[in-house]
């Protein structure tokens, strides 16, 4: 295994904390949530296992460093477990769901479009939506997902997909949103902290900036 | 097609970062004169820069750097690489014959002034690409094909705006999977993140170049996606135009979310918090620009 204190890129004379810091950076980038359904998933998956390991292999080692070299340190910190994709198989489009796992795209889709209109439920419009995001018709495939959304409310696999995408939608994973005011705004939050601030440093000093507080 | 979108948001980089892609940048200038002539120096532009800076940041060589002047303005100083020597190549050659492509759709599609200046421009433009299709033919192939399929789509009946993006998501994808090498491992996991890393920014661009040009394709009656999907005309009112810039906004942010999921996991050998810096900061801040900006400003030099 490669140097476990490159893999998460700090030196190895940095803290525990800091060690800390660059793993936890590093699993939410890799985090399974922003690769579902998506076709590098697995890469990503691959990086977490490797982040993971590297973080056990160093918190094992100091740990034993700091025990005179005595115990063997039971490996396991509270590393981030890939919790894996689910596919329910107890439903009409088995193959379909079989095929997309198998990362077969183009077979996937070729059965879909196979279903004549009036047989289309929502589980195809969810599979459809999800051929079309893996391969990157990001659009057609919301339009997929809201389907199936709006055919089955209550089931909770459409409705976390299509979660996701609303999400990626509003900037939550990147991008730029309009209603969320930047760095350089302040807040009446940052106003009333400020005065707060203000007033326990003139307590301090003697004075009193709000009297009742 | 349209450039200088994907540039970095420089207050957000560090002195030596800025340095450093200043350096890139001056480095493809350079490269351009000397493989294709001086009038190939026009053609430069930020996202050939990108283009070149991806490449170098995932080879195995980090270049240093050396002082020297400004080849176009000898009282200027600026800085070289001295190394990515090929990867500049590569991207002069896309820069050129990506150039020589927009000259002729905009004599197809311009109007009298256009036309002119395009057509002044041609003669230089074909030579350069002349010479640059035989050196990188496949490259070429790239990218007039995704110009014909652009074209089919745009005359197909109503196309949705996936498709509209396809041929450009497409080009990008192949070139930049391009980059980890021979297709005989087109299965390796850093073919298969570049591929995903190309398509998403090809996607992007697309869709960023169609929501600036809402405006004018509404006065020209040109094509546009969104123009198209809205049925906005030229008695649109401000309101729906906002309405569909927040839609646009939604789906470059989606667009963007699988570019930045394929980032993350992609090996950079250097220049990583530069081409973290465009991707992440750099393309949401054209975003604002262009889409939530009141008075609407020209995206100007760096």
């Amino acid at each position: 295994m490669s140097d476990p204190y490159k893999v998460l890129g700090v030196s190895p004379n940095a803290t525990d904390d800091e060690i800390k810091n660059a793993y936890r950076e590093l699993a939410k980038k890799y985090h399974p949530d922003n690769y579902s359904g998506s076709p590098i998933a697995d890469l990503a998956g691959e990086k977490m296992k490797e982040i993971n390991e590297a973080y056990d292999t160093i918190i094992a080692q100091r740990k034993q460093q700091k025990n005179g070299g005595y115990s063997s340190y039971n490996t396991s910190n509270g590393g981030y477990t890939n919790p894996g994709y689910a596919y329910y198989s107890n439903t009409g489009f088995g193959d379909v769901r079989n095929l997309i796992m198998l990362g077969r795209i183009a077979d996937a889709e070729q059965i879909l479009d196979g279903v004549p209109p009036e047989n289309r439920n929502a589980e195809w419009y969810f599979l459809k939506g999800t051929v079309l995001y893996k391969r990157g018709w990001l659009e057609e495939a919301y339009n997929c997902l809201a389907r199936a959304c709006q055919m089955d409310p209550g089931n909770g696999e459409y409705r976390a997909a299509m979660n996701q995408v609303m999400n990626q939608r509003n900037g939550a994973y990147g991008g730029y949103n309009p209603n969320v005011t930047y760095a350089n705004g302040c807040s009446g939050c940052d106003i009333c902290s400020s005065l707060l601030c203000a007033d326990c440093c003139c307590e301090c000093m003697g004075g009193d900036l709000i009297p009742c507080c | 097609m349209v450039f200088g979108y994907i540039r970095p948001q420089k207050s957000e980089m560090l002195v030596r970062e800025y340095e450093q892609y200043k350096a890139v940048y001056c480095s493809l200038c350079r490269q351009l004169g000397k493989s294709y002539g001086m009038m190939a120096r026009l053609t430069l532009s930020y996202d050939c820069t990108f283009y070149a800076l991806v490449q170098i940041a995932v080879g195995a060589d980090c270049p240093g750097f050396k002082n020297g002047r400004c080849v176009v303005n000898p009282l200027k100083k600026c800085a070289y690489c001295n190394a990515g020597e090929n990867e500049l190549i590569a991207a002069s050659a896309l820069s050129v014959i990506m150039t020589y492509y927009k000259i002729k759709d905009d004599i197809a599609d311009s109007r009298f002034l256009g036309k002119l200046r395009s057509a002044l421009l041609l003669p230089f433009a074909a030579r350069a690409h002349k010479r640059a299709a035989r050196d990188f033919p496949w490259m070429d192939a790239i990218v007039s094909k995704s110009i014909q399929m652009q074209y089919e789509v745009e005359h197909r009946d109503n196309p949705c705006i996936d498709a509209c993006a396809e041929p450009t998501s497409e080009m990008l994808r192949q070139i930049f999977e391009s980059i980890a090498g021979k297709p005989e491992n087109s299965e390796s996991a850093k073919v298969r993140i570049l591929r995903q890393f190309g398509y998403y920014l090809g996607r992007w661009v697309y869709l960023i170049d169609a929501a600036d040009d809402i405006e004018k394709d509404i006065r020209f009656a040109s094509f546009n996606p969104f123009v198209l999907k809205f049925q906005l005309n030229q008695s649109s009112t401000q309101e729906e135009l906002d309405k569909v810039r927040g839609y646009v906004n939604q789906v470059l942010n989606l667009t963007l979310s699988q570019l930045i999921a394929a980032l993350n996991i992609l090996d950079l050998n250097c220049f990583g918090p530069i081409v973290d810096n465009v991707v992440k900061k750099g393309l949401p801040q054209i975003q604002k620009e262009i889409l939530f900006k009141k008075e609407k400003m020209h995206v100007g030099s760096l």
